[in-house]
């Protein structure tokens, strides 16, 4: 561990995935770095661990008028799989696999529906096929009888996050990276170095904001109208069961996500509300989700109807404009955004790597300039 | 009456009727059950549908508490394997009802019956969910067949008690789990026909305790069960666990069960208590006897009655070891600091009781931590009411107090329930000499608890995820501050149980470690489902969204 010292390089005001992959980059370049956390409501904590790169119908349905924002980071989506493959090697697995993701269909409708989405997908590089009925009992012998077909995404896959964050951490410790909790509510920009201000002044030659949820706060005190309303979501997990759903599964129209873990157990979630916690408090669940989550799952998926439920959880999504923010900010170029703008878990690696990059000066694993902090200004 | 035939692996096996699919293993000499992800084997444990270890597929149908499973003639039981085949199970409809009466009582032991009985006497509609065929509690613990005798006065006072809840015009479900509790308050509960969304006027949990186990190497195996594990084996289906019964523990249930046992015919190899002679502890003593001379003459008679039966009872003792040999399981004990072994068929363990409070965090009732008793009690009224107004609590659920304490703090909260405004002075000064007894019996007895500090680091302590002590130091000593990251970082309290033996030795252990006081915060956050449930019950469930239109 590295004394608390004020000679800090990288300070990153979060410590959820997108933080902890920045510190990582730069703490690979031999830079100095700190990471401060206020410790409450971390999505990543809360994250299920599917790897999204498909256009999930359900940010469709709820923000079409962001549609275009969602087409456009397509190509993000790809290299943030590809970061993750590269975290998993590097942090010696955390359960990542790339079997696939299908997205079902009940009805015609739904498959014209996927069939169009398909062809965008496809020109911005993405590998998806359409499936008929006939082909999805041979990879999917689990799915019900109501299902017509699917768009496959072959990018897609899944992970465990909780193997991957503990791994994380742990290298994060091995590089000397400090983890400190506090929270920092503004900035001091009149010194030398840029300071963040908790119960304690951090200061440090560059700052990248990876607070998630709480970076909307942080940008408006640098001048950003950047809205980060958290998205409390709701996810169930099941006891254990033979490992057979490969595939990341989702649907056309109706939210749901749906994989199995390598410990067996079926995580069942998809974007269905639960109820935002008053202050800090951790957000709750509601009745009206748990009951339409699971029965959703079960009439998608009714072989996993001889597990039981373990367990229901709550955690926050940050969908921002369904759009990454990666880079620094104009006012105050050592003051740097690493907001994913949804899937935050999926993106966290590449868009964290990608902010570290240009705020220590190396090379980012993608150029961010699509993701600049100017359209918010 | 003939007796019930069933298969176990395939072979044939009978069984007298009214017994649980655990006590008919039992009776057939099967200790194993299931096996888990590391291959190890699993039997009863707590008896009482808490632990989720004596899980078997029955009818192809994975995932069966073998404990909480009435035998029916012709049943296919197999071992459950640690990952059963994603199959689709038979369709089985189940209907869903929304309930509002206007009392609703969440367990039949002293507290909920009593509760029951008050409130309806008030004129209240009173509806009771107990989770056992045959309600009555850890105490009064009833006869699964409806025609016994009942053993003794105990038992005869549970039947009196459960008879005239009926006579009342309580309506008793019984095999009823609770698995949700919403804000409302709503709550969510499922038999094997059907599914509950019940909104009550007043709600009175009294959903009693669970025992707390010694967590040594060996507690896990098949045949070492909670001493309440025991009693049930005996006093519901007049099984014994085992022909010779090691009981170790700190306080009267132990030696009273080991008594049990001798009456029926075990071979109680050893009673080993932590505590030191009660004859050493005399002003306590005398203040038992004070507060409750018939209970204390009891005990003492209790005593003198084992003696006669040749079981010694051995003070300053604690188990440290178990071990499976092929004749059976080898338990090593500390007696007065000397280490000692002895086999036995079966091992009974009790070391305190754990309040089944899950439904009370999840309303959100404030708690307080009570340092003696080494658990979370609820603030509440002198009318039993918690900080969540319509939400009373009566009993061990909000900490131990036993059963006669029980039964007054259900008659008030009951009345008070049904919307009296009358109170009996003559109860207060009851519930105070209970609990001065309580105070008194937990002196004579008082110990040092077996706490992980004490134990090697490749003990389990969750057993349904097979963690062991030395993989949460680790998390520890990387940092981990709060009971929730460690739990993240190492699986601890993510299995079947959800949390229910390691999660208070974990809140305590953490505390200790790093100086601080334990609150509510030090122990898992409340999660529904309050016990597993299967996804045919939710399905079922969704129709009553459907029915009031509040599916968005």
């Amino acid at each position: 561990m590295v004394p608390m010292t004020d000679q800090i390089d990288l300070l990153v005001i979060g410590g959820g995935i997108t933080g902890q992959c920045a510190a990582l980059a730069a703490a690979e370049h031999g830079a100095c770095v700190r990471i401060v956390d206020f410790k409450r409501n971390a999505g990543s904590h809360a994250n299920a661990g599917s790897l999204h790169v498909q256009m999930q119908s359900r940010f469709l349905r709820l923000n079409p008028h962001l549609a275009d924002n969602l087409e456009s980071s397509l190509p993000l989506y790809l290299e943030a799989v590809a970061a993750w493959e590269a975290l998993d090697r590097k942090l010696g697995g955390v359960e990542l696999t790339r079997e696939g993701g299908l997205m079902l269909a009940d009805s015609p409708e739904q498959m014209t529906f996927l069939r169009q989405k398909a062809e965008r997908e496809a020109k911005k590089g993405l590998s998806v096929d359409i499936l008929d009925r006939d082909a999805l009992p041979k990879i999917a012998p689990y799915l019900g009888s109501t299902i017509m077909g699917a768009e496959i995404c072959h990018d897609e896959g899944k992970l465990n996050p909780l193997i991957a964050n503990r791994k994380l951490e742990a290298r994060l410790t091995e590089l000397g990276v400090e983890h400190v909790y506090d929270r920092i509510i503004g900035f001091d920009m009149t010194t030398s170095n840029p300071i963040a201000k908790g119960t304690i002044d951090h200061s440090a030659d560059q700052i990248v904001i990876a607070a998630a949820w709480g970076s909307g706060a942080l940008a408006n005190e640098l001048g950003l109208a950047i809205k980060t309303p958290p998205e409390p979501l709701h996810m169930n997990i099941t006891e254990a069961g033979d490992y057979r759903i490969h595939h990341l599964i989702q649907h056309a129209e109706r939210p749901i996500t749906l994989k199995q873990f390598r410990s067996g157990q079926v995580v069942i979630g998809g974007g269905w509300s639960a109820q935002a916690g008053e202050g800090d408090g951790i957000p709750t669940i509601l009745s009206q989700s748990l009951l339409g989550n699971v029965a959703l799952a079960a009439t998608i998926a009714p072989g996993i109807g001889g597990l039981r439920l373990l367990r229901t959880w709550a955690g926050y999504n940050t969908p921002v404009d369904g759009k990454a923010t990666i880079g620094p900010t104009l006012l105050h170029p050592r003051l740097h955004l690493a907001l994913p703008g949804d899937a935050g878990y999926t993106l966290g690696p590449v868009v964290g790597q990608c902010a570290a990059a240009l705020a220590m000066g190396f090379d980012p694993l993608t150029d961010p300039t699509p993701y600049a902090v100017s359209r918010w200004t | 009456m003939s007796k019930l035939r069933f298969t176990f692996d395939g072979h044939d096996r009978t069984a007298a009727p009214d017994l649980s699919v655990a006590a008919a293993l039992t009776e057939c000499g099967t200790q194993a059950f299931r096996r888990t992800d590391s291959d190890a084997q699993r039997g009863i444990f707590c008896g009482m549908g808490v632990c989720q270890d004596c899980l078997v597929a029955i009818d192809g149908v994975p995932n069966q508490r073998a404990c909480m499973t009435p035998l029916r003639d012709g049943m296919q039981i197999e071992t459950q394997i640690a990952r059963p085949k994603l199959t689709a199970p038979p369709a089985q409809k189940k209907a869903a009802k929304r309930l509002t009466p206007a009392v609703l009582v969440i367990g039949g032991g002293a507290g909920g019956l009593n509760a029951a009985i008050a409130a309806r006497e008030e004129g209240a509609d009173v509806l009771l969910l107990d989770e056992r065929k045959v309600p009555g509690g850890q105490y009064f613990k009833q006869s699964a067949s409806p025609d016994a005798t009942p053993l003794d006065p105990q038992q005869a006072d549970g039947k009196a008690l459960l008879r005239a809840a009926l006579d009342a015009g309580v309506q008793i479900q019984s095999q009823t789990e609770v698995w949700g509790a919403f804000d409302g308050p709503e709550i969510m509960a499922s038999d094997p026909e059907c599914v509950y969304a019940i909104r009550p006027r007043a709600l009175i949990v009294a959903t009693g305790a669970y025992e707390r186990p010694a967590m040594i190497p060996g507690w896990t195996l098949p045949g070492v069960m909670t001493v309440g594990a025991a009693q049930t084996l005996w006093r519901s289906y007049r099984t014994l666990s085992g022909r010779r019964i090691a009981l170790f523990g700190n306080g009267p249930l132990t030696a009273q069960v080991a008594l049990e046992l001798a009456n029926g015919g075990a071979e109680i190899v050893l009673l080993g208590e932590a505590a030191s002679s009660p004859w050493k502890r005399t002003q306590a003593a005398t203040r038992m006897l004070r507060s409750d001379p018939r209970l204390t003459i009891k005990g003492i008679r209790m005593l003198a009655e084992l003696r006669r039966q040749g079981v010694s009872l051995r003070h300053m003792t604690k188990p440290t070891k178990i071990e499976q040999t092929d004749s059976g399981l080898w338990v090593s004990y500390e007696v007065h600091g000397r280490t000692k072994q002895v086999e036995a068929d079966a091992v009974c363990l009790n070391f305190g009781f754990q309040p089944q409070n899950e439904i009370l965090r999840l309303l959100g009732t404030k708690m307080r931590f009570d340092s003696r008793y080494d658990q979370l009690r609820p603030e509440r009224s002198e009318m039993m009411e918690t900080s969540v107004h319509g939400v009373f609590a009566v009993g061990d659920c909000c900490g131990l107090g036993g059963a006669p304490a029980a039964a007054v703090e259900g008659r008030i909260a009951g009345r008070a329930a049904a919307g009296s405004k009358v109170t009996h002075t003559k109860e207060q000064s009851e519930l105070s000499s209970h609990r001065a007894f309580q105070d008194a019996l937990w002196q004579v007895y008082a110990a040092t608890p077996v706490q992980l500090e004490t134990v090697t680091p490749d003990t389990i302590v969750c057993r349904c995820e097979e963690i062991t002590k030395r993989v949460l130091d680790d998390a520890m000593g990387n940092g981990h501050t709060d009971i929730g990251a460690v739990k993240r970082a190492t699986r601890v309290g993510m299995g079947r149980c959800q949390g229910r033996y390691c999660g208070p030795a974990l809140a305590g252990y953490m505390a200790r470690r790093l100086d601080l006081d334990v609150q509510d915060l030090s122990f898992f956050a409340p999660r529904i489902p309050i016990k597993p449930v299967d996804i045919g019950t939710l399905v079922a469930a969704e129709n009553l969204l459907d029915q009031d239109g509040s599916d968005d």
